[in-house]
């Protein structure tokens, strides 16, 4: 195989005419038996697969419990009773610290960040990756080293400056001061992502465009978007599930709790020394907060995979 | 104002705005500055297209030195002055970091880490890639693998910490051990071991990662190479490792690069189970620890991070430029 490179992880997967994983197994079938080596194969897939989907599978199980079942142990079997209360509790009334109102009000701000920053941010970067492979203009070398470096360097450094540049413009610890950090920080990754989708575009398409009459925006609008569907849905899904997870900037950004996002709440309830602990109430609440992602996995299936596999280079 | 309205109207004065500038920006120099009509018609079409780029790249352009060069600069200078920023210490911050016990404990932890966390979950990947390749429900396998690259660090860690909850009525690990007849324990309190413990976190959560890439690459080798092995009387273990395996090599240093970037700055999990207690500090979580109590040691933390990762960053970015030229 050819001298592969880093993005080249993201490059593969970006590929627009390339289905990897669609493309299924080729040759013949092989035939069943069970052989020494298909045992040792079932077998391990069989552990592998345990330490992957038991902790997810007591967490439902746990969630679905009254507390007094859970008490009864039996950890690993399913719920007598099954009991959506705690899922219902850990929305609408579960405790971090003195307030009682749930994790709707940590969904709702999450929801606040999440629409506006990822509409700008592929907005923007969309047509930054259209500039990008239309012109090779001097410079732009550069410039894209920077964006590399904009993708990989640790976000630890920039924390500080950040809160001095939000503080200075009177957006710190505002859900507006959030969005723009993601806007800026989801950048980097998803103009390479439009980039190199757009470079991978035959040059005859825009050629016979621009013989034909269109010009810059009409190319774009009429030619480039109306394929990059799945290079679209890819950058969506990166950018939601990357600042839905957040939790970082979360924590560092907002100062006053009843602006937290999801994640940043949950922790803060799970966390929380006071009271009886609800262990199946905190389940559900995890669970609660996985729900928006997963439920974009489970729908949107292996564009998700592409989408984080290019997404993963960033952080 | 009603919070949904006043949404739209963020979405619609940024959008908005971005395409106005947009369009506003290429009318002026086409039709203002260098129009295509005139004498030098050609002489100013050549000049606008030179222009061009640069009009649609300002808005990231200017965004990137407010959030990406600026910060880092200003983190250096802010790691010279003192706890309240007013005193120029010059490498004061940096040496008392290298004399302070926590300090090196998080570094020691942290080498750990990115020396265990990227190896076991790129082997993991390779070989559940390589054995799920065969079956017929290998596709559900990988979707529940792959499922923990959805859920946040947090969401993933707090999944966890009722793993290694004490309680046998909730803890996987102490139910099992209580099924022996053994006495609860606390993994996150043993020491050295606990780091392991947290490590496994992230290693569950990025497997499904390394699985995806090394899978694709895999089915991308080609078929007559391993034909040829089968034909000169090779068995699958020594196909895997003799012809495959080699013919990956590439991705699977992609894969370990990106992990160990990952790993250098992911606090999360650190700071959900054990809050860098018992001795499981690394140093993204080190930092967080004097994040606005004293930002002078928190930002040279964060340029030791950044030192460390550099190396690796560099590696990966001319492996991509070589790539995408």
């Amino acid at each position: 195989m050819a001298d592969t490179g880093m993005l080249n992880a993201a490059a593969a997967v970006t590929q627009p005419l390339r289905g990897t994983l669609a493309a299924g197994p080729r040759g013949p079938k092989p035939k069943n038996k069970f052989s020494r080596s298909n045992i040792i194969i079932y077998g391990t897939l069989f552990v592998v697969a345990l330490y992957y989907a038991l902790p997810l599978y007591v967490m439902i199980v746990t969630s679905l419990k009254g507390l007094p079942e859970i008490r009864m142990g039996n950890i690993f079997a399913p719920p007598l009773e099954v009991t959506f209360q705690p899922w219902v509790k850990a929305w609408q009334e579960a405790c971090t610290g003195i307030n009682c109102d749930g994790l709707s009000r940590g969904f709702w701000n999450s929801v606040r960040i999440l629409i506006p920053s990822v509409i700008l941010s592929v907005a923007i970067a969309s047509v930054n990756g259209y500039a990008l492979s239309m012109w090779k203009f001097k410079g732009s070398e550069v410039f894209f080293t920077i964006l590399m470096i904009g993708a990989f360097i640790p976000y630890q450094v920039m924390l500080y400056p950040i809160v001095i540049l939000l503080r200075e413009a009177g957006l710190y610890g505002s859900l507006t001061g959030l969005v723009l950090v993601h806007v800026a920080f989801g950048m980097p990754i998803n103009t390479l992502l439009f980039r190199n989708y757009f470079a991978s575009i035959p040059e005859e398409l825009f050629k016979a465009a621009r013989v034909d009459g269109a010009g810059f925006w009409a190319i774009f609008f009429k030619i480039i978007l109306p394929m990059s569907l799945p290079i679209c849905v890819v950058a969506l899904i990166i950018q939601v599930t990357g600042i839905w997870n957040d939790f970082l900037f979360g924590v560092t950004y907002i100062s006053s709790p009843d602006r937290y996002p999801m994640t940043v709440q949950l922790n803060n309830i799970v966390n929380s020394v006071q009271g009886v602990k609800e262990y199946n109430v905190n389940m559900a609440a995890t669970l609660l907060t996985g729900l928006v992602p997963l439920v974009i996995y489970f729908a949107s299936g292996k564009l998700f995979v592409r989408g984080i596999a290019a997404g993963a280079v960033k952080g | 104002m009603n919070p949904v309205f006043q949404g739209l109207l963020t979405i619609l004065i940024g959008v908005g705005g971005i395409f106005a500038y947009f369009v506003l920006s290429n009318m002026l120099l086409d039709k203002v500055l260098f129009p295509a009509k005139g004498p030098n018609a050609s002489r100013n079409i050549n000049r606008a297209n030179l222009i061009r780029p640069w009009l649609f790249l300002a808005p990231t352009i200017i965004a990137l030195s407010l959030y990406l060069v600026y910060p880092v600069i200003g983190s250096f200078i802010r790691s010279l002055y003192n706890r309240s920023g007013d005193q120029f210490i010059g490498f004061g911050n940096y040496s008392s970091l290298i004399a302070s016990p926590d300090f090196r404990t998080a570094f020691m932890n942290n080498v750990l880490w990115a020396l265990f966390v990227p190896a076991v979950s790129t082997f993991l990947g390779l070989v559940i890639a390589q054995l799920t390749d065969k079956l017929s429900w290998g596709n559900i396998a990988k979707s529940i693998i792959f499922m923990p690259m959805a859920i946040s660090f947090v969401g993933a860690s707090l999944i966890w910490k009722f793993v290694y909850a004490i309680d046998p009525n909730l803890g996987i690990i102490n139910a099992i051990r209580a099924s022996m007849g053994l006495n609860p324990l606390d993994v996150l309190q043993l020491a050295f071991w606990n780091n392991f413990f947290l490590m496994a976190i992230l290693i569950w959560v990025q497997t499904g990662f390394a699985m995806v890439i090394l899978s694709a690459a895999l089915r991308g080798i080609p078929e007559e190479t391993i034909e040829a092995a089968v034909i000169d009387g090779a068995n699958p273990f020594q196909i895997f490792m003799k012809i495959q395996v080699p013919q990956v090599t590439g991705t699977i240093v992609v894969v370990w690069t990106t992990t160990t970037i990952l790993v250098l700055k992911v606090f999360d999990i650190v700071y959900a189970m054990t809050g860098g207690n018992f001795n499981t500090q690394i140093l993204p979580s080190y930092m967080m620890q004097f994040m606005f109590r004293d930002d002078g040691r928190a930002t040279a933390v964060a340029i030791v991070i950044m030192l460390i990762v550099t190396p690796v960053m560099i590696q990966n970015i001319i492996q991509a430029r070589k790539e995408m030229r």
